[in-house]
């Protein structure tokens, strides 16, 4: 019987050497993974923060609060005036009674505070959406928004564009939490990789000395760590996303009502952060074992 | 092919070497003798790059070893091979692995690797023990592979060291058969032995060494 040697033989040594240290690669595996997860928690969070921003970010909403004593007549010029607006359309009127509702939906249990008010506070609205984009749009929103204010029985017009940039240092501060926290979680993987490939470098030291002995190149040595670290950091990649999967269809796979206003789509990652992720998983490991071999190498 | 000057070699206090010049010519055969201690293993060392010299140069192939790169060392240490003392076998890989992994390492075809690892086994009388691990053999038997690991890949130099140590007659007449086989293939061939027998028997050149010195 003869080796197959030749193409394959890195394939072949590398495939040898995770059977044998199955429960070494099965930790770097599962560390791998759940860092990945992490990461892979934030890119979900993040993703779809930011699909919601852009969404949102298309349409301007606008919400119209009314007095509380309008009467019948002036809450009919409001609406014939809003429905004359171009481009605009009435997404819901809500009542007092409506307002009140949907408050104590969003408080739930705490609601029973809002049973002590002698009064509802809370005004009757229109939301209103307008499609569009760009400078010359925004311009014409606000002269839309001062028409309305000056209207009678009208007693304040709110951008919902307008909380929404106020949260946008929040995002940036979380993004860049997100990218630290990111940073340091490679680093850990990389760590555990690196030290996980060098022990099995170490149980295969006297082999190495004999490779080269017979004139391995450092790269015929590398290759097969090379090739373990890639497996595991893609094994710790897949892992991590169909846990991410498990978890999205059993928690998210479904839609958020945000405060009983508006309706939210938690989607799965996307495309591009799904191979980033993999990516992420098999460059660490590619890293990690070249690191480890370079270091064994140099001794 | 093999040049050596005025070569130094020192570990701590204690020389291995001293002040050792010589020549070995291309498709030489060349016995290098000498008691225990005497420096024959620390000479091939030197000779096959695992060692630096304290100080000289050697010259293999037209190539200086004291400044040679990593890279380069490795491609000339693909045209030697060494017949340890200690064999240096691949404990895990079987008889027939620890053969081709000379030409896996040179990046050989597979049907290359193949046809010529099993053409050495047979040559060496290890054919039907190919897919036996190095542990499960005999010392003589170990002794086989390493040899035949040297010559699988045609090497320019044999470096041999003690190759017939604790080794009957009969397998000491059979291995020097073997080495005069690759001789003759156009390899330059050095032995170290202290085997008085090796010598007696065979009409090579023969440079002896005490002490680390010639």
């Amino acid at each position: 019987m003869v080796a197959t040697g030749g193409r394959f033989y890195s394939m072949e040594q590398t495939l040898k050497h995770i059977r044998k240290n199955r429960f070494v690669y099965g930790v770097a595996v599962g560390a791998t993974m759940g860092s990945l997860v992490i990461l892979g928690s934030f890119f979900l969070l993040f993703g779809n923060l930011n699909a919601w921003i852009k969404s949102w970010g298309h349409t301007f909403s606008m919400t119209v609060y009314l007095q509380d004593d309008i009467s019948d007549f002036k809450r009919d010029k409001v609406d014939s005036f809003i429905r004359g607006l171009p481009g605009a359309e009435i997404s819901k009127y809500i009542s007092k009674k409506q307002a009140m509702a949907d408050l104590k939906s969003a408080l739930g249990p705490e609601s029973v505070l809002l049973d002590r008010l002698s009064r509802n506070p809370l005004p009757a609205s229109y939301e209103i959406i307008f499609e569009g984009e760009g400078e010359d749009f925004e311009k014409n929103i606000r002269e839309i928004r001062g028409n309305l204010e000056k209207l009678d029985g009208v007693e304040e017009v709110q951008f919902n564009h307008e909380w929404l940039k106020r949260l946008d240092p929040l995002i940036r501060n979380m993004s860049l939490a997100g990218i630290f926290v990111g940073i340091i979680l490679c680093l850990g993987v990389l760590f555990i990789l690196t030290n996980t490939i060098k022990l099995v470098i170490y149980a295969r030291k006297e082999e190495i000395e004999i490779q080269k002995l017979v004139g391995a190149s450092d790269w015929f040595v590398k290759k097969p760590f090379v090739f373990e670290g890639a497996a595991i950091g893609a094994a710790g990649g897949v892992g991590a996303l169909l846990i991410l999967l498990s978890g999205y269809l059993i928690f998210a796979a479904k839609k958020i009502n945000f405060l009983g206003l508006i309706t939210l789509d938690f989607v799965f990652l996307p495309a591009e952060y799904i191979l980033f992720l993999l990516f992420i998983g098999v460059a660490l490991g590619v890293a990690g074992s070249l690191i480890a071999v370079a270091r064994f190498i140099s001794t | 092919m093999i040049q050596l000057f005025r070569l130094f070699k020192k570990f701590g206090d204690h020389t291995a070497l001293h002040d050792v010049s010589m020549h070995v010519a291309k498709g030489e055969f060349v016995f290098i003798t000498g008691p225990s201690g005497a420096g024959k293993t620390t000479l091939l060392r030197l000779i096959h790059g695992s060692e630096k010299p304290s100080s000289g140069n050697i010259l293999v192939d037209s190539i200086n070893l004291s400044r040679i790169s990593r890279v380069r060392l490795d491609l000339l240490r693909q045209k030697i091979g060494y017949v340890f003392q200690d064999f240096k076998l691949l404990p895990n890989r079987t008889v027939s692995e620890n053969v081709s992994i000379a030409l896996e390492i040179m990046g050989a075809p597979d049907s290359v690797i193949q046809s010529k690892t099993r053409q050495v086994l047979e040559f060496v009388g290890l054919k039907k023990k190919a897919h036996l691990l190095p542990l499960v053999l005999s010392g003589g038997e170990q002794q086989r592979v390493a040899i035949a690991r040297a010559m699988v890949k045609d090497p320019l130099i044999l470096l041999a060291d003690e190759p017939t140590g604790n080794l009957d007659s009969d397998l000491t007449t059979r291995i020097m058969e073997m080495f005069k086989e690759i001789h003759q293939r156009g390899a330059t061939v050095v032995v170290a032995t202290h085997s008085r027998e090796l010598l007696e028997n065979n009409d090579f050149r023969t440079i002896v060494l005490n002490q680390g010195i010639i």
